[in-house]
Order: structure tokens, then sequence, then C-alpha cells
């Protein structure tokens, strides 16, 4: 029997083409025939809850479900027939009369063009009008509003169950299911807790595939429908993985983060990319302060620099200190302003760990969700990469082999199936250059009980930390050539700033320049007397201590590039256009270089962070 | 003058946002004045359907207690075509959001609990309405024509009246469908 590599069908009068394999809801889909439904979503499998999907199929005793029904030759479906429609009017009706489903105060609702409930829209396309089964008004459906970011509303719940396939499979973290049956089943989180007690890591992705209003984002809700907002695809800066988004504004407001779905996180996130970035931050700089009489003073920027300049011009040595939060453009600003205007080695990072070791191919995202054998050496992706680790447990679903390598406990720990030790070897270091810092270390037998695993697996993927000994990096980099490796870094655009030079180590001047971006840190790493210039879009103890602050971008107000842990340049997109007041860090780099009687240009720093 | 087309309406547990919203029509009711009369509308000087009936009667509200329920059956007794106007007519709408606590706790938070009252006590005099669950108008009368909204836009009300004026049935439909 010859496979087929197209199936012909005929869909509502007209011939389409399906791939084998496909339902019909896809098939009629890719044709441009949408067929409505509630349960479906592109990144989830089928679940056939809904029932508003269901269609005419020639030859079938009744109605079928498009989404579940695989595409066949010759099939004849009819998707608004009589029967069809009737069918889908009467489920919407079910549905309205199970819950207390009161529109007009649920954030998602509006008319037929601005509505962002999918039910409602269905409603309205259908022409419901009133509710043909009265609903049981006197019972309360549960609210559950004990997560910080989002409400879950039993009332607007239609039982898609997408919450708990996105839960399942997209975040695989497996908080979400089903409590109850009949008309009394409920989403639970594990054994029936309120959700701010439960397993739920506040990953949102359950939100962004909800078709009602029954999960609710809480500080998007009620400023604007999706016809209301602008979207930009972009970049996530919490951390190295740099997580595809897509911001949500409006006048020049930065409603809510959503995960991109055709980037290599696939629409996932987690809480700090997704809502971290809209809670409420500290006090904005808009212009510059100096200090006077112990207090800081606004002043312009022209004196602010001149001031800045004739400091460090007197100071013998001045040090920078700069986020790795940072694109690389300005990362390149900073080590040009130093090396060039400066004269000054004594540039870093602010905080950090060494840049990772080249070690191999690199894998991709997509690679872990793959593996089908993966060891993590030296690090904690569930609590420092967190979609990463997403992606590790996906791959664990898929029955992937688990080597956890650690000095100290993980969050990983107890999906691994073999724990092996690594011996904090700082004091006694392969050379004296490691003796100097921590460095870690992995037995022989350990690395031969690797090497098996490698053996044996077909998509291997070892993800590995900083500071392990010469002779595990060797082991590693000796491993078979399928082996994909991804370093766990911490530090957004650490992996840019190694390429510039810069690293985490202390730095000693008689000045310094501290250059924050919109990170927050406690305190300065300075002694009390050092000239000190905080470059920072928020105030914070690091700003009150200064003796000059300078404002900067927020990371939704910057342009350039980062480099992520898959080794890729990636651009970051300005979201919100900056307050007037305030300059990109590379621009102010370029007035104090003038200041100084440099020439330093922006071709000049351009060039630099091409080169990267 | 040719035989106009009567039309009453009364409101039961509403805000009048739907009465306000028939206001919205603008210029467009001194067309309608033409082949309409208002016969009593709580916004007018009489204020209950005429014995002899009226051929539309509209309501907005739901029916929460014995004396709404009674004015919806009045309503409803004297109308040829019943509009239900509105969310809460329609679906019930706010007014049901107290269902889901009992009537005692309901009647002790409005008129001992209530921040501002001092030295509260639950009226009980015998002519007082007595509580129900609040439900939309259809579950107790039967109804011809839904308008949801909160309020039904303007121009839906006016499209309603208009078909009905031209005997035919309206149909709800894009702009003029607008439940929230």
């Amino acid at each position: 029997m010859v496979a087929q590599t197209t199936i012909n069908l005929t869909v509502n009068g007209h011939a389409i083409q399906a791939r084998p394999g496909q339902t019909v809801l896809e098939a009629a889909a890719d044709a441009g025939i949408a067929i409505p439904a509630l349960c479906h979503h592109p990144h989830l499998k089928p679940e056939g809850a809904c029932r508003l999907c269901l269609v005419e199929i020639e030859k079938q005793r009744t109605l079928q479900p498009a989404c579940t029904f695989p595409a066949a030759e010759g099939m004849v479906v009819q998707t608004e027939s009589e029967k069809a429609v009737a069918s889908r009017k009467l489920a919407l009706q079910l549905l309205f009369s199970e819950r207390s489903h009161y529109c007009m105060h649920c954030p998602q609702s509006g008319t037929a063009d601005s509505t962002d409930c999918e039910l409602q829209k269905l409603g309205y396309r259908y022409g419901i009008n009133s509710w043909s089964y009265p609903p049981d008004y006197a019972k309360p459906w549960p609210l559950d509003a004990s997560r910080k970011h989002f409400v879950m509303d039993h009332a607007r719940c239609i039982l898609c169950r997408r919450c708990v396939r996105a839960c399942n499979t997209i975040a695989a973290n497996h908080t979400l299911g089903v409590h109850q049956r009949g008309s009394r089943t409920l989403i639970c989180a594990d054994d029936n807790v309120r959700f701010g007690d439960s397993t739920c890591v506040s990953c949102g992705t359950c939100l962004q595939v909800c078709p009602t209003g029954a999960l609710t984002d809480r500080r998007s809700a009620y400023r604007g429908h999706d016809c209301d907002v602008t979207r930009t695809k972009a970049v996530c800066l919490g951390c190295a993985v740099g997580c595809g988004i897509e911001a949500v504004t409006r006048d020049n407001q930065l409603l809510r983060v959503e995960g991109d779905w055709t980037a290599g996180n696939e629409g996932l996130l987690c809480a700090t990319g997704r809502f971290e970035v809209v809670e409420p931050k500290p006090q904005r700089v808009l212009w510059p302060m100096v200090k006077q009489d112990g207090r800081l003073v606004e002043t312009s920027w022209d004196k602010a620099l001149t001031l800045v300049a004739e400091r460090f011009r007197e100071s013998h040595r001045v040090a920078g200190l700069a986020t790795p939060r940072l694109p690389n453009e300005s990362l390149a600003a900073f080590a040009c302003f130093f090396n060039e205007v400066l004269m000054s080695n004594e540039v870093a990072l602010l905080y950090g760990e060494d840049p990772p070791v080249e070690l191999g191919m690199s894998a991709s995202l997509r690679d872990i969700t793959m593996a089908d054998f993966i060891a993590v050496i030296s690090g904690d992706p569930l609590r420092q990469q967190k979609v990463v680790g997403h992606l590790i447990k996906r791959a664990l679903d898929n029955e992937a082999r688990l080597f956890v390598v650690n000095d100290r406990a993980t969050e990983l720990d107890r999906y691994a199936q073999v724990r092996l030790p690594l011996q904090d070897v700082s004091q006694h270091g392969e050379s004296p250059f490691e003796r100097l810092r921590h460095a870690y270390h992995l037995r022989g037998t350990g690395i031969s009980q690797l090497k098996a695993a490698v053996e044996t697996a077909q998509r291997p993927v070892i993800l590995y930390g900083s500071g392990l000994t010469t002779t595990v990096y060797s082991a590693l980099r000796a491993l078979p050539d399928k082996v994909r490796f991804l370093p766990l870094i911490s530090g957004t655009n650490a992996a840019g700033a190694a390429r510039l030079g810069l690293r985490p180590r202390p730095v000693h001047g008689a000045a310094l320049y501290l250059m924050l971006g919109d990170d927050t840190t406690d305190g300065l790493p300075v002694t009390p007397r050092q000239f000190t210039v905080v470059q920072s879009a928020y105030r914070s103890p690091a700003t009150e201590t200064a003796d000059v602050v300078l404002p900067d971008l927020i990371w939704a107000e910057q342009k350039g590039h980062i480099i992520n842990i898959e080794g890729r340049t990636l651009p970051v997109t300005p979201l919100l256009q900056a307050p007037k007041s305030v300059h990109a860090c590379w621009d102010t780099l370029l007035q104090l270089s003038m200041r100084m009687g440099s020439s330093l240009s922006y071709d000049q720093i351009h060039d630099i962070s091409m080169a990267v | 003058m040719a035989t106009q087309v009567t039309v009453a309406s009364d409101w039961l547990a509403g805000c009048a946002g739907c009465h306000m919203s028939f206001l919205d029509i603008d210029e467009r009711l001194v067309e309608l004045i033409g082949h309409v009369t208002l016969t009593s509308m709580p916004i007018t000087d009489l204020k209950h359907p005429a014995e002899g009936g009226v051929d539309v009667g509209i309501l907005e509200g739901a029916v929460n207690n014995s004396a709404t329920e009674r004015v919806a059956r009045l309503m409803r007794q004297r109308s040829r075509i019943l509009i239900a106007l509105g969310d809460c007519a329609v679906f019930g709408g706010i007014p049901t959001m107290r269902n889901c606590a009992n009537k005692e706790a309901c009647l002790k938070r409005a008129y001992i609990e209530s921040e501002s009252t001092v030295d509260g006590r639950i009226p009980d005099d015998p002519e007082l309405a007595v509580m129900q669950e609040a439900r939309p108008i259809n579950q107790v009368v039967d109804v011809d024509i839904y308008l949801p909204g909160c309020p039904p836009p303007a121009d839906a009300i006016f499209y309603v009246l208009s078909e009905l004026l031209a005997g035919r049935k309206p149909k709800l439909a894009g702009k003029n469908l607008d439940w929230h």
C-alpha cells in the first residue's frame, strides 16, 4: 500500500487537500475555512470537549467533532448545515446555562468586534440573544484569587481543559487537573488546594490559552481589548534564555507580556518574564542628580556630565561595573569608554559567573524537549533559567533520562534517575590560577557514568554551569559529536559581555562608574570616600549613596542586541518611548567622552558591537 | 389620526439605564411618535399600562420580589408583544449576584451592618414586597422579543421598534447584538 502524500476532501462544497494525519479541523483551517471550536488550540492536542466543532460528514451515522476526526480521502463535510448549526447553538446554550456567565463585569467582555472572550464571540456569531435554559443562579461558583498575578473565576469556566493541557504538555508542571464529575466538575490545583498554596509556579501558560474570562490577568484587566492595543514581538530580558515575547502596549504603557508562539520557547514564559515586568517599580530617575549637602538634587545633563568629566580626569584611576542586563551596544560603549577614554582596565560586570567555556555544538531550546538524555552539571535551571527547566521536564515526560550533577540540592533533583556529586575543590585547584575562584570537580567514576549514558542515547543534551575543573571540561569536550551543549548563564547578556572582555571580578579605583540599567542593587561595592557615578533607571539604595546619578532606559525602551544561552544574537526591540529627559547609556558615554576630550564616536561603538 | 401602535414600558429590579438608552434614540423619537403612542412609562406621567391593553410592552430589570413579579405579570397580561429590555430582563443580570448569599444575610447586611447605619432594623411591614430569587423575566412570563445589552445600544432599540412597526420580527445581529 503506497502512502498518499495528499488527501482530497470536500468541505462546504470546496475541494481541499489534507496531509496524512491531519484532522478535518486542521485541514479546513489550512484551506481558510474556520470551524468554530472552543477547546481546540493550535499548540495543544485536541480534546473534543466543547462539541462546538461538530460537523456533518456524509456516510457518518451522527455529527462528528472536526477537531479529532481524521481527514480521509473522498470525505464530504458540511460545517454550517442546518443540523450542524442547530447542534452548535444547542452546545452554546448548554454551556451558558451551566455556570453564571455574567458578561457585564468581565474584563474580556465586549461587542462582537471587540470581545476577547471566545465564548461570547461565538454567541454573537450565532445570534444568541437570550438563554434557553436558566442557570442555577443560587449556586456560588468559587473565585480563587490566591495567586499574585492572575485570578480564576470558575463561574466563567467552560471546562475546555486548555489550562490543564497547557500545564501538562507545555509547562510540564502538572499542577492543574480536574476535580469531581458531572455538573460539579471543577478545574483544580494538585489535591484541590488553593492555587496560591499549590505547586503552581505562575508561569501563566494557562492564562494565555484560556478562551474565556475564567483566567484573568490582574494588572491588565479592563485596560484594553485586543483591538485597542498594540502587539510587538520582542525578547524577554529577564535572564539569559531570551524567550520570545509579545509585548502588549497601549498609550506608551506596557499592559501585559505574552509568550510568542512562533519563537524558540513556543509561547512558554516564566513568572519573571511574564508578570514581574509589569509590577510596580521603584521611583524612576528622570533627570541627572548631584549630591549637594548630603542630598541628591536634580540638575541639567550639561552640569552633571561636566562635573563627572572633571572628577574622572582628576581621579588616579576610574573603575567601572556594568550590569549584564544591557544590550551589546551599551556594553561595547562602556568597554570602549574605559579602554580608550579613561585608559583604565578596571572594568567588569557587576555580578554573574565566569563566561561559559565552549564545549561543542550548541543546543537550541527545541533540542532540550527532543532530548532522550539530559545531564545538568552545576546549575539549577528550574530556579535560574526557568523556561529551560520547564523544557527539561517536558523531555522527561517523553521518557528522557536525567542526570543531575551538583554539590548541593537543586529543584531538579527529584526528577533525576542518577545524582552525581560534585566536589568543591576550590582550595586544591589544578593550576595556581584556579585557586582564586571556585572550582567543582567530578570524579572519574562519575565521568564514566556520564560517558556510558551518552553512548546509549541518540539525542543527548548537556547543560553546564561555570566553575568546573579543566578535567571535567576536557572530558565533556571529548564526548561524541551527537551531544549538544547549553551553558547555564545567569545575567541576561553575560554572553555578549564576555565577548567584549567583560567578566565579573573585583575592580579598584579612586572613582567608580556603576552602570545599572534598570537593575537594582542593594548597595554599592565601594569604599565610602570614592567618587561614585551611578547610571540607573530607578532610585535604589545604590543611587542614594552616589555622588552623581544619571538616568537610564528601562529594558522596554532599549534598542540593540543580546546574545542568549543558545549563542544566538537576538534583537532588543524598543516597546516604549522613554521620557524625553532620559538617554540611552551609550549616548551618555559619548557625551561624556566628548567632554573628556576624546573622539569616541558612535560608529566605533557600532562596529565593536556588530563584531560581537 | 391613523391608528397608532400603543407602547408601554415599566422597570423592575433595574437601574433605569435601559430607559436612558431608549431616550438616546434622540431626534428619532420625534419620528417614532408619529407612528407610536407612548402610553405609560416610568419616565412619563402615566405609570401603569391601561386596562384595555397595549400593542407592545417593554420591561427593564429582573424579577426579584413579589412586587416586581406582579408588575411583570401585569405587563404581560396587558401587552400583545412583550419585549425584555436589557441584560437584567433577558439574562437576570446584576440583581442575580445576590442569589448565592442567603436572604437573611442580604437583609442583615443592607439594613443593619452597612457602615453608615446606626441602630438598624430590618423592615417587616406586611405591605412590603417579599424577597425572592432574582431571575430574568422569562422565568415568570412568556417573552416575545429579547433585547440584551447593558444597556442595549440605542440603535438596537430603535431598530427593534422600527421592525415591529413594519410588521417584521426583528433579528438582532452585528452592532445591534451587544450583551455587555
